[in-house]
């Protein structure tokens, strides 16, 4: 298109050039309205005026004067809203005047490409195109010459063997034991472990922090030639505790006793459906919501929902339905009182309640945690600060003995405790170097040593249970992790959707067994027995693995997702899908399906199991499924 | 129609602002009770991946509608117009990223780190003005690329550099992508997004320093076109280079040159041949001459070049995070029991040891130190043919776009008499 066509696309000159000019006038007035008002901001102190300087002074002689006392509250207020308008104002303005200084470089830039030129040729100005050529060549030389020159003096001015620096620290890093800080004993174990330090002439001139290494690991050794425990068999064998048996015949906590996935009941029904009422004893509708498992101790279940403003536990005959007790969960010293911003499928009520039998303990997403005795009266209550948590705090509590663990794997300084189960005084407590977790603690009891067992990117570790100290570490998993471990024979299994599933060898040097990255999972948590394991992902793929080798023996997809967790009963395994369904199939190497009964209703939460009775929390109702109705 | 056309374009980007609206973050931000509200990040979130594939298809679109309007209708207006809308699309929508000037960082990362996955939107930003430069020219600079459109609006009163400041200068964004690849292949920053000038201000938040280094950048533009451009930046070479090959590039001239010079000053950027008469030539024997010393001391320069980069390796590894945390840590062994920095304290939180750190640190300098010797070579090569190039004397006798330099902006199409088989007179002035 050449100059003379413009006119006929119908560019109007002298429109644009107004454009340009009344943009130009406005973009200059908006820059200086914009440069005062931001003058003023700074001048101005909201917390510092005169004004208010001067009442406060006459408040601090006189400080009974309330309606001083207000007018100073009420000019604070509007000193701090003039200065956050003005704040306002600048950010307005200076969109504004962005915006008008484009639409006068637009109209300008219109205006030139429109606007016929007038190319003056000037004769003199000849070039030479040798000329051009070797005065760049000159100083092109001259300036890679120069590079050169800098590069060569910085080099020789910075140079100081990077390389062989770092591979000489790291070699001395290795081994040198002031690398183990003197006041973090955690990190001691685990650096000790990391490199698998384990001869102790090795580290016996290490002084007296590699001293400590030595010691966990002739721990471990112990451990690892103690018996092992076989979880999915309930034995009297001797050194489990006898409230360990006791809690055995119950089912106390998330995914049972110890939070291992294994129900020791008998009996258990294979058969019901909920559209018609087989097989179903009872349901009822608990008055809030709550996304918890039910746990159930001689003829009490308990539950816990929540809203963001009220917290309840209940208290329900097992055998009936009857709701015992409500205890309603306010009142708390340093509670925030209204639950945090969680989102809608964690709630306020994730964490499942733990009982001991003589208290049920319940924690909410708001940090309240509570124990209530069996008749529903409060025995101890505190606030563990706001978990700065995203979606809400999820992880369960345990019971064991006297003392309620809880892991508070959250934003800031997170950390495992352990609460006198007595007094909710607390009894250790651990700080933890990791991200956010919403995966619950799993105890693995032996002979001489009792270990709690969290996973949170990125580690899996063991805890003593008797003093919070760290046993043991491995960074082997990363994200958000959701799942808690599964333990057998020795083995601990953790794994994360995104990440891998590992097997850890607990015993002396912990170490990973074996790994596997197929099928992983975000919510469900795996479960164990002496030779198998099953892991069971969110989209609704079951696999079974042969615990000590990891080799797949068979997967098996089924129609919907699983939130809800497996638990082992019988050499059965009962899993419940998102639909409702639950399917139980055996705990063999070989899949072989033996029922699939529906609720009829949704279900994220784990089942809980009494001698002849299955209880499932669904998204409305708890249902109680036992024989004979 | 074009008027319509404008219509349709301005309703398609207003529309565009609502479908973010249904890009749904797969984790919601949470509230806090404190009334927190998150500070706002100096990156641009994520797109949704429908909102990927619209971005490939407007670049295809605007690639295409620019090509045509300079080579078909030689329409500078056209080009102004298309360069309002991807400054506005490109510039402030898409906030600037993933722009194909930072792109090939992403390529060369994916080529060095096996685990590092590139989406295909950053693949085709990277290829597809390549491609367009090899058949037509570098019509992605003239009105798709944000970065070189916004500059040319600022562009009020330029003023002609001589041609030999020109030369020297152009060598710079060599360096530039030298220095951008070996840190993009040691996986340590993409350098060429941290020290984008206009970043800052199609997201309106950057650091004050780049607030001032992109003001300044405007500033300089409304003397010299396209500072940036021309003398920094890196993905310009690769179009540099392909534009040279191209076929069907714009011309001045719409039929045969007249000489008449009316164009000979209209490119602000110096992007114009001018004839070369044989009389200027030098002594045949003189240019073989140095022409064969050029040829022999390209080998020499790429090994000073080398050696000199590769020397230099390790105060360019210091920029890699890592090795910087290790100097710190190795320096001030006891900063590790204190709570100084973000660094240390994510150092912490990994549950990595000393050990390992300073292991991978020594591996990185080791591969500073390699690349080095390439980055230092290819540069070596590119002055000691910058050098060669300019021994050679070529004949000409038209006004001709330098294919290589030439932003296709068809600003000099204006100049040009010529219409088509016959000569247009002007009496224009002013």
């Amino acid at each position: 298109m050449s100059l003379v066509e413009h006119k006929k696309i119908g560019v109007n000159v002298k429109l644009w050039k107004s454009i340009a000019v009344i943009a130009g006038v406005f973009a200059f007035l908006i820059c200086f309205l914009v440069i005062a008002n931001y003058i003023q901001i700074n001048r101005l102190d909201p917390v510092n005026t005169e004004a208010i300087n001067t009442l406060v002074k006459r408040l601090s002689e006189n400080p009974n004067d309330e309606a001083l006392r207000n007018e100073i509250r009420a000019l604070d207020l509007l000193v701090r809203k003039a200065y956050f308008t003005n704040q306002w104002q600048v950010r307005a303005g200076g969109y504004i005047l962005l915006f008008s200084i484009a639409v006068m470089l637009i109209a300008i830039q219109i205006v030139r490409t429109t606007t016929p030129i007038n190319p003056i040729i000037d004769e003199s100005v000849k070039e030479n195109d040798q000329v051009f050529k070797k005065l760049s060549r000159k100083w092109i030389s001259i300036g890679g010459g120069a590079i050169i020159v800098i590069a060569l003096v910085l080099t020789f001015l910075t140079h100081d063997k990077l390389e062989k620096t770092f591979k000489e620290a790291a070699i001395i890093a290795s081994t040198d034991a002031p690398e183990l800080k003197e006041d973090t004993p955690n990190r001691k174990v685990s650096t000790a472990i990391t490199e698998e330090s384990t001869n102790e002439d090795e580290v016996a001139h290490q002084g007296s922090d590699a001293q400590l290494n030595v010691k966990v690991v002739v721990e471990n050794v112990a451990i690892s030639e103690a018996p092992s425990e076989k979880t999915t068999t309930p034995s009297k064998a001797s050194g489990v505790p006898d409230f360990v048996l006791e809690a055995r015949k119950n089912f106390p906590s998330f995914r049972g006793a110890n939070s291992l996935g294994v129900a020791y009941q008998k009996n258990i029904p294979t058969n019901w459906d909920g559209a018609s009422n087989q097989n179903i004893l009872w349901k009822v509708k608990p008055n809030l919501k709550g996304y918890n498992s039910p746990v159930i101790w001689g003829d009490k279940l308990f539950l816990t929902g929540a809203n963001k403003q009220t917290r309840e536990v209940y208290c329900y005959n097992k055998n009936t339905g009857a709701l015992l007790w409500t205890k309603v969960v306010d009142k708390i010293p340093g509670s925030p009182g209204t639950g945090p911003d969680v989102s809608e499928d964690t709630g306020q009520a994730a964490p499942t309640a733990t009982t001991d039998g003589k208290n049920v303990y319940a924690i909410f997403a708001n940090g309240d945690i509570i124990a209530i005795d069996m008749q529903g009266k409060q025995v101890w209550a505190k606030n563990l600060g706001l978990p700065q948590n995203h979606y809400g705090h999820a992880s369960s509590l345990l019971v064991y003995g006297d003392k309620v663990i809880v892991q508070y794997d959250q934003g800031k300084s997170p950390k495992v405790m352990a609460l006198s189960a007595q007094t909710g005084d607390e009894l250790w407590s651990t700080p933890r170097q990791v991200k956010i977790s919403w995966a619950s603690p799993v105890i693995i009891d032996r002979e001489n040593q009792t270990e709690v067992i969290l996973i949170a990117d990125p580690s899996i570790a063991g805890y003593d249970i008797q003093t919070g100290k760290e046993l043991w570490k491995i960074d082997c998993i990363y994200g958000e992790v959701g799942p808690s471990v599964a333990y057998s024979d020795g083995i601990v299994f953790g794994l994360n959707e995104y990440a891998s599933l590992v097997a850890i060898d607990g015993g002396n040097s912990p170490k990973v067994l074996w790994e596997d990255f197929d099928y992983l999972s975000d919510v469900p948590s795996p479960v164990a027995t002496k030779d198998l394991l099953f892991v069971v992902t969110s989209y609704g793929v079951v696999v079974c693995h042969n615990a000590k080798t990891g080799e797949k023996y068979w997967e098996h997809e089924f129609d919907n997702g699983f939130y809800a967790s497996p638990i082992i009963v019988e050499d059965k395994i009962y899993l419940i899908d998102r639909d409702g369904i639950m399917h139980i199939y055996k705990a063999s190497k070989e899949f072989e399906l033996i029922g699939e009964p529906a609720l009829g209703e949704g279900v994220v939460s784990s089942p809980a199991f009494a001698d002849g009775q299955v209880f499932v929390r669904a998204e409305d109702h708890l249902f109680c499924i036992g024989k004979g109705n | 129609m074009k008027k319509q056309i404008i219509v349709i374009l301005f309703l398609i980007f207003t529309s565009l602002q609502f479908t973010s609206v249904f890009a749904q973050q797969r984790f919601p931000k949470p509230e806090f009770e404190s009334g927190h509200t998150q500070p706002p990040t100096l990156k641009p979130e994520a797109r949704a991946p429908i909102l990927e594939y619209l971005d490939i298809v407007v670049l295809l679109v605007s690639l295409s509608l620019v090509t045509w309007l300079v080579l078909k209708k030689r329409s500078r207006i056209g080009v102004l117009l298309m360069s309002i809308f991807s400054i506005a699309y490109f510039g402030f929508f898409r906030e600037g990223c993933v722009c194909s000037v930072g792109s090939l960082q992403n390529i060369v990362l994916a080529i060095f780190n096996p685990g590092y996955h590139i989406p295909i939107s950053v693949l085709v930003f990277f290829a597809v003005p390549l491609l367009f430069s090899l058949f037509y020219g570098r019509t992605f600079c003239a009105a798709v690329c944000p970065l070189g459109a916004i500059q040319d609006f600022f562009l009020l009163r330029p003023v002609s550099m001589k041609a030999w400041v020109q030369s020297v200068l152009g060598v710079i964004p060599y360096i530039y992508l030298g220095l951008s690849i070996l840190y993009a292949a040691t996986s340590t920053d993409f350098v060429i997004c941290r020290y984008d000038p206009f970043i800052g201000i199609f997201r309106l938040n950057a650091t004050f320093m780049m607030f001032v280094l992109g003001g300044a950048f405007l500033l300089i533009s409304m003397f010299i076109g396209r500072p940036y451009c021309r003398f920094l930046c890196p993905y310009g070479v690769l179009l540099n280079l392909t534009s040279r090959l191209s076929k069907k590039h714009l011309t001045i001239t719409p039929a045969a040159c007249i000489q008449c010079r009316l164009c000979e000053d209209s490119c602000p950027f110096g992007a114009i041949n001018k004839p070369v008469p044989a009389k200027v030539a030098e002594d045949r024997k003189t240019i073989i001459r140095r022409y064969s010393w050029m040829i022999i001391l390209i080998p020499v320069l790429m090994f000073i070049g080398g050696w000199t980069v590769a020397s230099f390796h390790e105060t360019l590894a210091k920029v890699n995070p890592k090795v910087r945390l290790a100097s710190i840590i190795h320096e001030n062994p006891t900063i590790l029991d204190e709570d100084t920095s973000i660094d240390i304290d994510a150092f912490r939180s990994s549950g990595k040891t000393r050990a390992e750190l300073f292991t991978e640190a020594a591996d990185i300098v080791s591969d500073f130190y390699l690349g080095g010797w390439i980055s230092g070579a290819f540069l070596g090569l590119v002055f000691g043919l910058t050098l060669t190039k300019l021994t050679i004397i070529r004949y000409r006798i038209d006004y001709t776009p330098n294919k290589g330099t030439c932003f296709s902006c068809a600003r000099c199409v204006d100049y040009c008499p010529v219409v088509k088989d016959k000569i247009e007179i002007k009496t224009l002035k002013i």
